[in-house]
């Protein structure tokens, strides 16, 4: 070999080994990693049945078997676009670099799933892969529903297959290259797809290791909770420790204390989960009320306890943006505590007063309670801004309660400063939004 | 289903789904028609009621968050000392014009003096800023607020 040759040759070779340990750097470790114990394959684990549908429903059909797990999916909530027809998909998802719609997984023939094979549909939920070979963008959190069994995804596949066929073509993408590439997908799977099944910890209970398949196959929390590495995939490192996601903030989960979910009580955790509502936690609105109307408000009771024993597990991550405590009770009177911006302080006064109080603890009813809540202790100020454009709904077994959406109602500015007002009346630290950044969140969530 | 709420101190038992709004069971199930719809939207205030003597707008409250607590409407606000110096002021400094947000004004008006009896400026925007008049009286009802709390009435 030539003295350029050997020197090529070596070049190659130290760009593989650098590519790789970028690679590897990048990716990080697997969702379950930090549990740490010893992993079996399912099939090997005896202790439990983490996979699958609660007990009152192990006798069932494989379509009433697919429903509970589709609804633990959430699969719905992508897939319908407002005023659609339920799984009939077009819901855009806005990304900066375009938009990108759902597709309609009914099974119609010519525009759902109709052709697909059991393989087709096990190719498409775990590995990302279409019926015609095209590759599927992570929008399909298929790097979580790829630890869904085989058999829970064929169950999936049953009870969609069981759905009026709806014929409904979703709009074509608008990516901008080069995100239009489909195929580049195949590099990025690779790398980030793990492409396996979960396997259970024998280091964990039963009902842990049923937590850990519920949050990260099915529920995919992580994909709105676990912030975004280089290759926008789910960082690990800091494993449910809040992110920004359609344009609302998908707050800390981790077990943190100060800013996750350390100090909640088991029963907090569990209301807020199967309500959308925990006394002096607020209420789930935007993306995560969507997860508790349509998925968790379904879950089995044992399963929301599962779930729960497995949050209590995640290592305690912090986030550095949010406060350590956070606040107390404002003053009763307007004119106590926090007087500056007049703007915030005049709407607040005409939109907000009469249902939220000028304390924070709502005269209406604890769901609307301000005092407490991360939104308002959140100096970023995203969901204050967010909920006052759309408003929220929370369903109960008392029936519904909401808030009207302000967005047409409310100039940017004017939002903007309530928001301030409201951070700063209420929360910890007064956030410093523009009518800018307002019409920012508008456009991010506009659909 | 079968509900009971506490209204101007009387139990009335009614029929309506849990999450109907207050103002829909005051207007349409009791025939309580002085309170006022709007908007619907908790944004002008006309329905406003008192619940616990706060000042709530009936149009967004769901049924299912009044139960046992103390609900007031316009029809009553008179027999409490705060509204009935209300609804005097509001007489004598001739206030209403076409009156559709008026018993929402006073109503306003009658909470914020049962919790502030000598309100300023700047309390009486905080407590009314919410309630909307199309025709405009905000100066009489201004004027009458002062005149309520002044303890100057005839």
């Amino acid at each position: 070999m030539s003295r350029t040759m050997r020197i090529l040759a070596s070049l190659v070779v130290i760009a593989i080994v650098a590519v790789a340990l970028g690679v590897f750097i990048i990716r990080g470790p697997a969702p379950l990693d930090f549990a740490g114990g010893t992993k079996v394959a399912l099939a090997d684990y005896r202790a439990g049945k983490p996979t699958g549908v609660p007990a009152k429903l192990e006798k069932a059909g494989m379509v009433e078997r697919g429903e509970y797990l589709a609804k633990a999916a959430d699969c719905m909530v992508c897939h319908t676009s407002p005023g659609g027809k339920e799984y009939s998909g077009g819901l855009g998802f806005k990304l900066p670099f375009g938009t990108l719609y759902s597709t309609n997984i009914t099974p119609d023939k010519d525009t759902g799933i109709g052709n697909y094979s059991d393989q087709d549909f096990l190719n498409a939920v775990q590995r990302g892969k279409r019926h015609d070979g095209a590759r599927l963008y992570p929008a399909m959190p298929y790097t979580s529903y790829t630890y869904m069994s085989d058999e829970d995804v064929l169950a999936v596949k049953a009870y969609l297959f069981s759905l009026p066929a709806v014929r409904a073509k979703p709009p074509e993408n608008t990516l901008s290259f080069p995100f239009n590439q489909r195929w580049a997908m195949i590099f990025w799977s690779a790398v980030f797809n793990p492409d396996t099944r979960f396997a259970p910890d024998t280091s964990k209970s039963p009902e842990w290791n049923r937590g850990a398949y519920l949050a990260e196959a099915l529920a995919h929390c992580g994909e709105c909770h676990t912030p975004r590495n280089l290759g926008f995939a789910l960082d690990n490192r800091k494993k449910f420790a809040g992110a920004i996601t359609a344009g609302w903030h998908a707050f800390n989960i981790s077990s943190d204390k100060a800013t996750g979910l350390g100090n909640w009580s088991d029963a907090d955790l569990i209301a807020y989960l199967s309500l959308g509502h925990a006394p002096g936690h607020g209420s789930a609105s935007g993306p995560m009320g969507e997860a508790v109307d349509h998925s968790f408000s379904q879950f089995a009771p044992e399963d929301i306890s599962s779930i729960v024993a497995y949050l209590r597990s995640v290592p305690p991550v912090p986030s550095p943006d949010l406060p350590a405590t956070t606040a107390p009770v404002a003053p009763a009177s307007h004119k106590d505590g926090i007087t500056a911006d007049a703007r915030g302080k005049n709407v607040f006064a005409s939109a907000c007063a009469s249902c939220h109080g000028w304390s924070g603890e709502s005269p209406v009813s604890p769901m609307a309670t301000l005092t407490g809540t991360w939104a308002v202790n959140d100096p970023a100020a995203t969901n204050v801004a967010q909920i006052v454009l759309s408003g929220t709904k929370r369903h109960t077994p008392d029936g519904a309660l909401s808030m009207p959406a302000f967005g047409n109602a409310y100039s940017d500015d004017e939002i903007a400063a309530v928001a301030n007002y409201v951070t700063a009346r209420f929360g910890t630290k007064r956030s410093k939004l523009t009518a800018k950044d307002v019409a920012e969140l508008r456009e991010q969530t506009a659909e | 289903m079968a509900t009971t709420l506490t209204i101007n101190g009387e139990t009335k038992s009614f029929d309506a789904p849990p999450e109907m709004p207050l103002l829909w069971v005051l207007r349409d199930i009791l025939g309580m028609t002085g309170t006022k719809f709007g908007c619907g939207i908790a944004q002008c205030g006309a329905c406003t009621v008192h619940v616990d003597g706060k000042a709530v707008r009936s149009c967004v409250l769901p049924i299912s968050a009044v139960a046992n607590r103390a609900i007031t409407t316009i029809e009553h606000v008179g027999s409490t000392p705060s509204g009935a110096k209300v609804q005097k002021a509001w007489l004598d400094a001739e206030v209403i014009q076409c009156g559709y947000c008026q018993s929402g004004q006073i109503m306003s008006a009658a909470a914020l003096l049962a919790a502030t009896p000598s309100p300023d400026d700047a309390d009486i925007d905080a407590a009314m800023a919410g309630n909307i008049c199309r025709c405009g009286t905000y100066v009489r009802i201004r004027e009458a607020i002062k005149l309520a709390a002044s303890g100057r009435q005839s």
